[in-house]
């Protein structure tokens, strides 16, 4: 497992190093909130789900729902490395006529499994794909990835208290809980705080990790598995992580490096 | 009025429509928000259990909701009442459906003043015929009675699109029952007395454009109705070819005069066919409470208001 585990932080480190350039090369996307889940995401699409590259729309599929869908320089990384297209796409992130739109896409990106952007929509689309496997009978799992400053919308709670209530078990969502949000810290622009506590309020079962810890993030989906509620796991992340000058700056919630500051973020990633 | 006429539910025809679709194709399913008892829809829980999904009072989950059920494969109809649809939850049924042309079909409930009727402004629409026409890849479908609505969902059903079906509220007159001929996507003309004008029609007002061609009839002016159901696709062709027959024509629609079917017959008319043409509907306003035929007579849907107005019309051109 350590093996496993040691390969998985090296995909991150990949995974980061693809955003890294891909916003650079593009001039536009939003590095910050892309680094800080590089390590759940190379977790999911390496370690974890059960897909196949060379058929994206197999229905027995695992699915992964971006709901920060701005943070998709990390999402398309994934699935480049994956196998889904080509790595030498990455660079066209936003260009026109490019398969890699400014937000997730599932018509015209192979293996983004639902399209998000505006946000808040996760958790109810990730609801919806887990109820149809009872009418299909088909078995898979849905993750989703939501920001902290997304809980500030009202759809994801109403769509999280449906979720309990249909007891969608093989659903598992991950906030990443970096501090931030567009407009500054959470605390200072929404006040939204113990975000776990409102899970557990209503009906989910509840997990605190480090977000950058490949080991408790395999352990707390394993967790999650042997649930029968819809499981949220909070992540503890920093905002740019792995870039010293993004991290925790909040200047890097969208923004491009300069060739500078591109040659010393990449070398920091190694 | 309307005493002796025969009358179904346009709830009951959408329920009875969807149960028929359901038995045909297992990934039919219903999503409500809190709405079961609105869409008279027991019937469709009790026989499709699992593919019935209440969401509870929440129409961005519900419709949500939908789009990751078609994502899968199924085809979700998301049912309540239209405003609630068509406002509260536009940006879900324009972002997350219609732009990944997902599978999830919408009923919308109480559209209009005669579906809105006693509910007042904030349980009516008129606007939403509007909303929708202005979103790519919707099909938008307005029946004019039971027997069109079920009709309407057991073709929608089977189209591999999202779609918008905009019901009433109550026990609505049927007009032209089940023999008639139905088309997703093709305007239909009913009643063809001569082409002194045209009346283009959608919806329960179908009725008074009856109504109005058989009074004008008796006073010699001889027109054509022509009904509109599929706002989109939209049946260019029938309706600029009727267009060019007549030296005027009117739209009449239970909607804001603007954006939704007069709308769409003057763009007709400005590309294709250039007319006269007089829209009759809600003239921008909000209605008020009242009994529905009193509200229509309120806001100008009789065929006595209707002809009035077409005369002035045609005394000017």
């Amino acid at each position: 497992m350590n093996s496993d585990i040691k390969d998985l932080e090296n995909k991150a480190k990949m995974l980061r190093k693809d955003v890294v350039s891909s916003v650079y090369k593009a001039k536009d996307g939003h590095p910050g909130p892309a680094l800080s889940i590089a390590d759940i995401v190379a977790t999911l699409y390496f370690g974890i789900m059960n897909i196949d590259p060379k058929n994206p729309s197999w229905a027995e599929r695992d699915r992964l729902v971006l709901s920060k869908g701005h943070a998709c320089p990390v999402l398309y990384a994934a699935l480049a490395r994956k196998g889904y297209f080509s790595v030498e796409l990455l660079p066209t992130l936003r260009e026109l006529g490019s398969i890699l739109q400014g937000h997730p896409d599932m018509v015209k990106t192979p293996g983004v499994d639902m399209t998000t952007g505006s946000l808040g929509h996760g958790i109810a689309s990730g609801a919806g794909m887990v109820a149809a496997s009872r009418v299909t009978g088909l078995d898979y799992r849905v993750f989703v990835i939501c920001g902290d400053g997304e809980m500030n919308e009202g759809l994801i709670w109403e769509s999280a208290i449906s979720a309990a209530k249909m007891k969608l078990n093989n659903l598992t969502v991950f906030v990443d809980v970096n501090g931030y949000q567009s407009g500054g810290s959470t605390k200072d622009v929404s006040g939204i705080s113990s975000i776990d506590g409102i899970f557990k309020s209503i009906g989910w079962h509840v997990q605190n990790i480090d977000g950058h810890n490949i080991s408790e993030i395999v352990n707390a989906i394993e967790f999650a598995k042997k649930d029968d509620r819809p499981s949220a796991i909070m992540a503890k992340t920093v905002k740019g992580k792995g870039v010293s000058f993004m991290e925790n700056n909040n200047k890097w919630h969208k923004g491009v490096p300069s060739d500078d500051e591109y040659n010393i973020a990449m070398k920091e990633l190694g | 009025m309307m005493n002796d006429t025969k009358r179904m539910s346009t709830r009951v025809a959408f329920v009875d429509g969807l149960v028929d679709a359901a038995n045909d194709d297992s990934n039919v399913c219903l999503v409500s928000a809190d709405s079961l008892k609105a869409l008279r829809a027991d019937k469709f829980a009790e026989q499709f259990p699992k593919q019935f999904f209440e969401c509870g009072i929440a129409e961005q989950t519900a419709v949500t909701f939908g789009a990751g059920l078609a994502s899968t494969g199924l085809v979700p109809f998301v049912g309540t009442y239209a405003g609630f649809l068509a406002m509260r939850s536009i940006e879900q049924m324009r972002t997350f459906v219609a732009y990944p042309k997902l599978n999830v079909k919408f009923v919308g409930l109480n559209g209009g003043i005669y579906g809105g009727e006693r509910e007042g402004v904030t349980h009516q629409v008129y606007e939403d015929l509007a909303i929708l026409r202005s979103i790519p890849n919707f099909e938008i479908v307005v029946p004019c009675d039971g027997p069109q609505t079920k009709l309407t969902v057991e073709a929608m059903a089977k189209r591999n699109a999202p779609g918008y079906i905009r019901v009433g509220s109550g026990e609505e007159p049927i007009i032209v029952g089940e023999e008639m001929k139905f088309e997703l996507g093709k305007a239909r003309i009913v009643e063809d007395k001569g082409r002194d004008m045209a009346i283009f029609v959608c919806g329960p007002a179908l009725r008074l454009a009856l109504e109005t061609a058989d009074k004008l009839a008796e006073e010699g002016i001889n027109i054509v109705v022509v009904e509109v159901h599929t706002l989109k696709p939209l049946d260019v062709e029938t309706i600029s070819s009727v267009l060019s027959t007549v030296p005027a024509a009117a739209t009449l629609e239970d909607h804001n005069i603007i954006g939704g079917l007069g709308s769409a017959v003057c763009e007709v008319a400005a590309e294709y066919a250039p007319t006269n043409i007089k829209r009759l509907g809600l003239k921008d306003v909000f209605a008020i409470s009242g009994e529905r035929e009193e509200l229509w007579a309120h806001y100008g849907f009789t065929s006595e208001k209707i002809i009035s107005e077409i005369k002035d019309q045609l005394a000017k051109i």
